[in-house]
């Protein structure tokens, strides 16, 4: 039925419960940072991006469990793979977890990586607080936790950027550098946040035309995906 | 009105005292023993034997469990300390339901793929190690970070906790399960012990604690309880978190999971959902609806609800079977599948559970929510596909769209993509968003006009079977005196503790007068409804039954505002296909661990 706008691709976040993808999306989105709830399942926006529209999934963290996962990835142009700085095992589970989910993303799916919670390391001196109401609503629990040493750097980052690159088949010299594809932001100030959203939407944006080019189709056109069952029985493995 | 027993002695005040004192000397599960023990204060009578039985049975929400358990006879003798215990029965239905389980549990394959998030399956990516067992917590939030050994701690009004069969701490609803690990590890040495002795523990009570034990499969519940809720309304209140657990998980995975590994750290998978259960615990304690199994409707013109009814009723899609329309937390309308409805209906428990998650989860209008989700009564074992988008800026009005399929998300998108646009054109959303103007919706106590009530809660029984129809119930606002915390749980005593007695398995009273301290309550049931009522203290017994005239009679005349009459179904819908519920292959069939 024609009356849905059609998105023109797809964005993926993918990683382990906690590490602040809904977060990062309502900072970008709504341009706050509140403590958010929980997320249920997976939760769909759509966000105007020039003449396109960028349909955005934010999964729960749980998608191996339910199944999920890859109706969530399925013709993905990108996947943002998130993990929290702080936490060495959210940049593991990544690769042991989540990575397989996304076999069903397009062939040329984008990969960024993203280390968030910056802000509660001890190099976020550093880091310009770009905005400033988030301080005042905060309760000052959250304000009172040291400073941390930071637990996983971006080298290791760029490492398991290289190693998809590798599971995915693709030439280093074909994809995007690690070091543009890995990211380190903070929810919570809004570090970079905009800066990672738009770096990904300006790498789709050569996808969606090219996929139109080609005629490929679309992502939301369920009626030629009605998936065998077993399709994907390797997935988490 | 014949039922009012004029020559119950006045009232002494202080009623709360009473069910304290009974329980005095009588520590040990009590039901069964003391009718004679009405206190003085209580106009009471008893029901009739046959018309009790009827209720049960016009009753398909209360859990089988809990009826079937009450012991028939007074505790066992050996269990002679404060302990109760049920006989042995419970566990041999226990076993039952395990084994009906395993039975259902439908391929190997299945049993596989739950492996998926398991430790040692895991590991293939060969880096992490038994860093697996390593277990998230979330950051920072209020309760869980209470210190456990503080008295500010113990002084607590209930405590629930979840614990697994191994003793491994899941849930805490203050303080750190981590912290609490040697606590759980007593319960569940207590409830081992009482095991091997065939049996199981019910409760232990104290001078001012009840302690409610509730094993489901694997899971072990406890309420570590301050108020004046009855035994049977603590294992109820347990259940709901069981019950809001399983709407997460499903109890055939729950099964499995530990049937694979006995002492699995189930918070692995519940991680994130702490938020969910505390939100529930604080419902449960005053939200009538969880009282009495039944549902709030938001009053509206039922013509502005038959149209809403009508346009749901149109916007579907293949695999659809429940829409629901829902402003602030108050049912609007739904809408069945017809060969569903034909099967089972809706059950009020699943909608509080699922309104529950939904509310405890970060929404931004924006949004569309696509999640698994098992309605626990309806089946456990299986899930829908949840669709769930507000349809205003202020996330008050929502739409929960239910599917079978966990493909049809954009389906089901567009399905909600009409309901809104004929919201819009007919203005039927700012009908909505204005139909109550403050926070909580629904109605003043006022628009009754009469002086002394000061609140009540009305539910009706006499619903034509045929439509399938939801339980349902109706309460006005809260009103001055009942503003603070305090006072509103002060208020939520009285009603559990008049709803205990109304439905007390062994001596079930229809009418009950009760004046307390500051307030004087009249409960009352017969066949056509349930009704509590709260006066102001100074109300007489004849005046209280004057008011109850006036307030039927004002029930009656609102009655197509305040309820669903006739609630709308789909026609069958162009894939029909197999009934949801029951079917033994439905839990595969219906995705669960699907992406096979
Ligand atoms: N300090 C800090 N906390 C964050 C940041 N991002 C998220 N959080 C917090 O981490 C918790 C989990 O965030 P959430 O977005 O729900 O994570 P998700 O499960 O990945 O969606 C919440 O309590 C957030 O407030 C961040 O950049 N800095
Ligand atoms: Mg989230």
């Amino acid at each position: 039925m024609g009356r849905m706008k059609k998105p023109d691709g797809k964005v993926v976040l993918l990683g382990d419960m906690n590490v602040g993808k809904t977060s990062l999306l309502h900072r970008y989105m709504e341009r706050r940072f509140q403590d958010t709830v929980s997320t249920v399942g997976g939760a769909f926006y759509l966000k105007q991006w020039g003449p396109y529209n960028v349909s955005i999934w934010d999964t729960a963290g749980r998608e191996q469990f339910h199944g999920l996962g890859s109706m969530y990835c399925r013709g993905a142009a990108a996947v943002i793979l998130t993990y929290d700085v702080n936490n060495v095992q959210s940049l593991i589970e990544l690769e042991d977890r989540f990575l397989a989910l996304t076999d069903s993303a397009s062939t040329d799916c984008i990969f960024a990586i993203v280390g968030n919670k910056v802000d509660l390391t001890d190099e976020c001196a550093l880091l310009p607080e770009t905005e400033d109401e988030s301080r005042s609503k905060k309760p000052i629990t959250s304000c009172i936790t040291a400073k941390a040493q930071k637990q996983v750097h971006v080298e290791d980052a760029v490492a398991l950027y290289k190693r998809i690159l590798k599971y995915k088949l693709l030439d280093e010299k074909d994809a995007p550098a690690a070091e543009k594809m890995c990211f380190e932001t903070s929810a919570k100030t809004g570090y970079k946040v905009d800066y990672l959203f738009e770096t990904v939407f300006d790498m789709v944006v050569p996808l969606i035309l090219q996929h139109r080019a080609e005629g490929l189709p679309q992502t939301v056109d369920i009626s030629i995906y009605k998936p065998a069952k077993q399709a994907k029985s390797g997935c988490c493995a | 009105m014949e039922a009012a027993d004029p020559d119950v002695p006045p009232a002494k005040g202080e009623g709360l005292e009473i069910p304290g004192e009974q329980t005095g000397p009588c520590p040990t599960e009590t039901d069964g023993d003391e009718p004679d023990s009405v206190p003085e204060e209580l106009c009471a009578i008893p029901a009739e034997p046959d018309s009790v039985v009827e209720e049960a049975g016009a009753e398909p929400d209360s859990v089988p469990e809990d009826l079937g358990t009450i012991p028939a006879e007074p505790p066992a003798p050996q269990s002679n300390g404060p302990l109760s215990t049920a006989d042995g029965k419970v566990d041999a239905r226990e076993e039952l339901s395990d084994k009906e389980l395993s039975d259902s549990a439908s391929t190997d394959n299945v049993l596989e793929d739950s492996s998926e998030f398991g430790p040692p399956a895991v590991a293939v990516g060969g880096s992490g190690g038994p860093a697996g067992e390593e277990v998230v917590v979330p950051a920072v939030t209020t309760h869980r970070d209470e210190d456990v050994t503080a008295e500010s701690w113990r002084k607590r009004r209930k405590h629930v906790f979840v614990l697994s069969e191994a003793g491994k701490p899941i849930y805490s609803r203050y303080g750190n399960e981590e912290a609490l690990s040697s606590t759980m590890g007593v319960m569940m040495a207590l409830v081992s012990f009482i095991q091997s002795g065939d049996n199981a523990i019910r409760s232990i009570c104290s001078d001012d604690r009840k302690l409610v034990f509730v094993q489901q499969g694997p899971l072990v519940l406890v309420s570590v309880s301050r108020t004046l809720q009855s035994e049977q309304q603590l294992r109820q209140e347990l259940l709901y978190v069981y019950y809001q657990i399983i709407s997460m998980l499903t109890q055939v995975s729950i099964t499995r999971i530990f049937e694979r590994k006995k002492n699995y750290d189930l918070r692995r998978l519940l991680a994130g959902s702490e938020k969910i259960l505390d939100r529930l615990l604080n419902l449960v304690e005053s939200d009538p609806s969880f009282l009495l199994n039944a549902v709030r409707c938001l009053p509206l013109p039922a013509s502005l609800r038959d149209s809403l009814g009508a346009l749901l009723q149109k916007a579907i899609t293949s695999n659809l079977v429940f829409s629901i329309l829902v402003a602030r937390s108050q049912l609007v309308t739904t809408v069945q599948e017809k060969t569903v409805i034909e099967d089972c209906r809706l059950e009020p428990t699943d909608l509080h559970l699922l309104l529950n998650l939904i509310s405890a989860t970060s929404a931004f209008q924006a949004g569309e929510i696509w999640t698994p989700i098992c309605l626990p009564r309806f089946n456990p074992d299986g899930y829908f596909y949840a669709y769930i988008s507000y349809l205003d800026a202020e996330c008050t009005v929502c739409l929960i769209l239910l599917s079978t399929d966990k493909e049809s998300f954009y389906s089901v998108s567009d399905c909600k993509k009409r309901i809104e646009e004929g919201m819009r054109t007919q203005g039927y959303l700012q009908a909505l968003s204005a139909g109550g103007s403050s926070q909580s919706p629904s109605y003043s106590v006022g628009l009754v006009g009469v002086p002394d009530l000061r609140h009540f809660m009305y539910k009706p029984l006499d619903i034509p079977e045929n439509y399938r129809q939801l339980p349902q119930f109706t309460s006005p606002e809260l009103e001055s005196p009942y503003h603070s915390e305090r006072e509103r749980h002060r208020l939520f005593d009285l009603y559990h503790y008049l709803h205990s007695r109304i439905h007390s398995g062994c001596r079930p009273l229809r009418l009950i007068y009760h004046v307390a301290a500051k307030e004087t309550l009249l409960a009352w049931v017969t066949s056509k409804f349930e009704l509590y009522t709260c006066f102001s203290p100074l109300v007489t017994k004849a005046g209280a039954i004057n008011v109850l005239t006036k307030l039927l009679r004002w029930i009656k005349k609102e009655e197509d505002r305040l309820f669903i009459r006739y609630p709308p179904r789909y026609s069958p819908t162009p894939n029909p296909g197999k009934s949801v519920k029951g079917g033994r292959s439905d839990g595969a069939e219906n995705g669960f661990f699907a992406g096979l």
